[in-house]
């Protein structure tokens, strides 16, 4: 009895926290709207400044360990003639957004970019209307996420995890998501979802869908007491939205497993400190997340077999040797090792010892060696 | 010098142009009417144009059967308001063909009346009707002449001659042709519209054979000043033009006509009364010493002749050929060439052999030619390696030769002198394109004279935009000496520039509706053919045409960016008014009000705004 009342309150808790990040959202979507209604009424061109995201603008903060935007503002202002149709844009936006979250309904980027039409709202093509999606994310300092934007799902996730729903119709449902050995797909739903509780010790991201269902298929999940997700390549934002609360809600380190590639060791670079494209959010970061390889280093230790780099490699190995986060540590020393020998692995490159080579042998290792990382 | 003489006369040049009739634009019945017309407008225009009298010109055209078809024969008449033509001078200036006896320069649409003299010749060949001509220099007496040409003499012959009271000055002609109206009347049509446009001082009617008038007033009630006779530049001279000269400065006695011969009694004071050949000769060694040179010549040649008064009124001088001592005559008595010898003893022998040896070299060029001073004629004779007072008659054809090439060669001569031009003036020439084409913008230029081998030209143009204009531009009008140019625009000089032209970068694009006029003024326009319609590229005015055109197209662009400003801002209006009641639609269910914002007042003022602008533009026009 005692449990379940303790449950109850918790639910209550957490639903009440729910509707308190709605309110503050459509709190905050109001007061925008009120200061344009208000110019307008008075005969005014309505205007908001929206932080500059041009590229002289982003700069690296080391204390928080992820790209942000500078001081710059740019006016986007209802007066100039060239702005107006992405003034009017950002303001069916912000007024669909305002419908979603009101009515907690869920959309997608694609879905965005279709509803427009309903309002002749004309985009050229979706990437106008992500790009004015990342516009309404600067001028709020809010992720498309609050909203209930999302993209389109293709990361997943796999463990002993407890979460409780919070999405309209489910509210209080819960699920373990160890229940389906093809793993859960994080969209709107999870995102929002409570995290209840856990028996993992650790979040393994890996880069590849095929290792992930390796990894399932191998109880990664109960040999070393893990939650697997997918990451599909660069995590998506949902993605490294959940990995940070599982870091800091449950308190769990995070390690990730990439292919032995400059492309590799910048997807757990954007997991650990974010990306330059989403440098007017913060909250997306995971700065303890440890990268534990393919190392290049780890080519010749393993002696995996290799691959060239081609010219674009090569060229982002020297355009990264520039990023303030590749100085120091192994970010600069695994990226000069690229450089030196131009070749690179995949993470199947372990299959050539044997299918179970990867979870029986080299991933024992590097989770030992995440330890004293 | 007497062979070179002899050559002029071989060949009557009525008959030269009778088989050479192609040359002058009587190549078919379509461009002979069409060139019929031109010749006599433009003679009526000329002459209106020399007198200042603002031009009243009557074109007609009726077929003598109306229900024959094409090719078939027109009477076609042009009257017009000038200073008509004395009845003496009549039957000879319609009933020859004169060749180029004139070498004043200056700027005219035709050459002394010889393609109106062709005209008539085509009409006779063609209808064997005689050409009328209706004349009154005085505003009282009317002089009406039906004459036909003797081609093979040159010489008119005078059918029938009536006189009668009128009240107006003016002169009308009236020639029958062969001609096919169905076929040229397009190109008459444009012509007449044409030529208003670059004569806006002058009234032109035409009444064509279906019945049709088109009328064109004056819009501009000022005449142009009238150009000035000039003499040649020495750069624009050639052998031929030389001899001829020399031809003139030696032996100025062949039109011994009525009034020379009035001069001579009235100098020697015998007015009133007949002498003897005798009496005569005696009277003028009494006043040999007050007599004119022109006037001495006179006695030298009647000493020779033996011939009173009387006589001397029935021959012509045909030739001095001091070689040979012989003087040649024609008698019109009966119709032959005679001769007689001249003693070399006698007194008067000396006065001939002197006009006919000439003029000093440098007393050649100063007198002849413009801008030449005795310094530049000594410093030329220099250059060319003659003695300044070598005699222009005494020239071998080898020294002529090299006197034509050093006088083209020498730098030292001052440009040629642009006062025998008439352009028509900016501002005539900017109220004709307003009034032809009511555009949204024009502009004219007219450049600085300048010349080519010793021809002074000046160039005008003119560029309109919008209004009436058509699109498909640009549409060129050419223009020379005030003569429309409507034939073979296909090799023409202006239009070489103009195609040359990039309007991208004047802000012009796709079919543009505009017009580019230009007129080129000369005292002689390098047609490329003797059609006289379309001006071959010579560097030089290729060269002023380009910068007069470049200069009007900078104009252009700077309207053309004004006119895309005020389009620019009713686009900006077009803006506003689409996205702004989106927004005030969105803002107000985000604020969470009911009742939308009263956004209209940006409306208007926008609106007012832009309207702004566009005065701003309509201003800077006019």
């Amino acid at each position: 009895m005692t449990t379940t009342k303790k449950e109850q309150t918790k639910i209550r808790e957490r639903s009440k926290k729910a509707d308190e990040k709605q309110k503050n959202i459509l709190e905050m979507l109001k007061s925008h709207g009120a200061k344009i209604y208000d110019d307008l009424d008075n005969g005014k061109f309505p205007k908001f400044s929206i932080p500059s995201r041009s590229v002289s603008n982003i700069v690296y903060d080391k204390k928080l360990r992820q790209y942000i935007l500078g001081s710059n503002n740019a006016l986007r202002s209802s007066r100039n003639s060239a702005q107006l149709r992405s003034f009017t844009q950002l303001m069916w936006l912000a007024f669909f957004a305002n419908r979603l979250t009101h009515e907690k309904k869920s959309s997608t980027l694609r879905d965005v970019y279709y509803s427009s039409q309903a309002f002749a709202i004309e985009f050229e093509d979706q990437s106008e209307s992500d790009n004015i999606i990342v516009d309404l994310e600067a001028v709020t300092s809010k992720p498309r996420e609050d909203f209930h934007i999302f993209p389109e799902e293709r990361s997943s996730i796999f463990g002993d995890l407890n979460i409780e729903y919070t999405i309209p119709g489910y509210e209080g449902k819960t699920m373990n998501l160890s229940n389906h050995p093809d793993g859960y797909s994080i969209g709107p739903s999870l995102t929002t979802a409570e995290l209840v509780d856990t028996s993992a010790e650790i979040v393994i991201a890996i880069e590849k869908g095929g290792l992930f269902t390796r990894f399932v298929e191998e109880q990664i999940d109960k040999k070393f007491k893990s939650i697997i997700i997918n990451t599909g390549g660069q995590a998506p934002r949902s993605t490294r939205t959940l990995l940070k609360r599982l870091h800091e809600e449950m308190g769990l380190p995070v390690i990730v497993l990439t292919d032995g590639d400059v492309y590799g060791e910048h997807i757990a670079m954007v997991i650990k400190s974010g990306s330059a494209n989403a440098a007017h959010l913060r909250e997306l970061t995971v700065p303890d997340a440890k990268w534990v390889g393919v190392w290049a280093t780890d080519i010749e230790k393993y002696k995996l077999p290799t691959i060239p780099m081609t010219e674009s490699d090569i060229k982002r190995c020297y355009d990264l040797q520039k990023d303030p986060r590749y100085q120091d540590g192994i970010w600069k020393k695994e990226l000069d090792v690229f450089l030196r020998l131009k070749r690179k692995a995949e993470l199947e490159a372990f299959s050539k010892y044997g299918l179970t080579n990867i979870t029986d042998k080299y991933l024992p290792q590097k989770l030992e060696l995440a330890k004293s990382l | 010098m007497s062979s070179i003489k002899e050559k002029f006369n071989q060949i009557s040049p009525s008959e030269f142009f009778y088989s050479n009739r192609d040359l002058a634009g009587f190549s078919n019945p379509t461009r002979s009417l069409y060139t019929a017309v031109r010749e006599f407008v433009e003679n009526a225009l000329d002459a209106c144009d020399q007198k200042g009298i603002l031009p009243d010109v009557h074109l007609t055209i009726k077929a003598v059967e109306p229900e024959k078809s094409d090719p078939k024969p027109y009477i076609l008449t042009v009257k017009d308001n000038g200073p008509g033509i004395d009845a003496e001078h009549i039957p000879l200036a319609f009933g020859t063909v004169l060749y180029g006896s004139k070498f004043g320069l200056k700027q005219a649409r035709g050459m002394f009346g010889l393609g109106a003299t062709m005209a008539i010749l085509y009409g006779q060949i063609t209808t064997n009707k005689p050409v009328v001509v209706k004349s009154s220099s005085d505003g009282a007496i009317q002089n009406q002449f039906e004459i036909l040409l003797d081609i093979q003499k040159n010489k008119p012959v005078i059918v029938k001659h009536t006189t009668k009271e009128v009240s107006k000055k003016g002169l009308s002609v009236s020639i029958c042709l062969e001609g096919d109206y169905s076929k040229a009347g397009n190109k008459i049509r444009d012509y007449v519209y044409e030529t208003s446009l670059i004569t806006p001082y002058a009234s032109i009617t035409f009444d064509d054979p279906k019945g049709q008038k088109f009328s064109h007033p004056r819009f501009v009630k000022e005449i142009p000043p009238p150009p000035t006779i000039i003499r040649p530049h020495p750069h624009g001279i050639d052998v031929e033009r030389i001899r001829r000269m020399i031809v003139e400065s030696q032996f100025e006695i062949p039109t011994i006509d009525d009034a020379m011969i009035e001069k001579v009694r009235k100098d020697l004071g015998l007015s009133k009364k007949s002498l003897s050949f005798t009496a005569i000769m005696d009277k003028a060694k009494k006043k040999w010493k007050t007599l004119s040179r022109q006037v001495r010549v006179v006695i030298a040649l009647m000493s020779f002749l033996k011939m009173d008064f009387e006589k001397l009124n029935k021959i012509k001088i045909e030739d001095l050929d001091i070689d040979n001592k012989k003087l040649f005559y024609w008698d019109f008595g009966d119709s032959q060439s005679k001769s007689v010898e001249m003693d070399p003893e006698s007194q008067y022998y000396k006065q001939l052999t002197n006009t006919v040896q000439g003029e000093p070299l440098t007393t050649f060029l100063t007198k002849r030619f413009q801008r030449i001073g005795p310094t530049t004629a000594i410093k030329f004779a220099e250059f060319a390696k003659f003695k300044p007072e070598k005699r222009m008659g005494t020239l071998t054809n080898q020294e002529l030769v090299q006197l034509s090439d050093s006088l083209q060669k020498f730098d030292d001569f001052m440009a040629p002198d642009s006062s025998c031009l008439a352009p028509l003036g900016e501002e005539p020439l900017e109220k004709g394109i307003k009034k032809f084409f009511n555009p949204d913008f024009t502009a004219v230029v007219q450049r600085p004279p300048s010349a080519y081998s010793g021809f002074p030209f000046i160039i005008e143009m003119g560029i309109a935009y919008g209004g009436d204009i058509k699109s498909g531009g640009p549409h060129v009008y050419r223009y020379a000496n005030r003569i429309p140019l409507l034939y073979d625009e296909g090799s023409d000089v202006v239009l070489k520039v103009v195609n040359d032209t990039d309007w991208g970068r004047y802000k012009v694009k796709g079919e543009p509706p505009f017009i580019i006029v230009s007129h080129i003024c000369s005292t002689r326009i390098p047609y490329k053919t003797a059609g006289k319609e379309n001006v071959a590229d010579r560097q030089e005015i290729e060269r002023e045409l380009r910068l007069g055109l470049q200069f009007l197209s900078r104009k252009l662009a700077a309207y053309m960016s004004k006119r895309g400003q005020a389009d620019m801002a009713k686009k900006r209006a077009n803006l506003y008014a689409k996205y702004l009641p989106q927004i005030a639609e969105f803002c107000t269910e985000l604020a969470g009000k009911k009742k939308e914002p009263n956004y209209k007042k940006l409306l208007e003022e926008n609106a007012i705004e832009s309207k702004k602008i566009e005065e701003e533009k309509e201003i800077d026009n006019n």
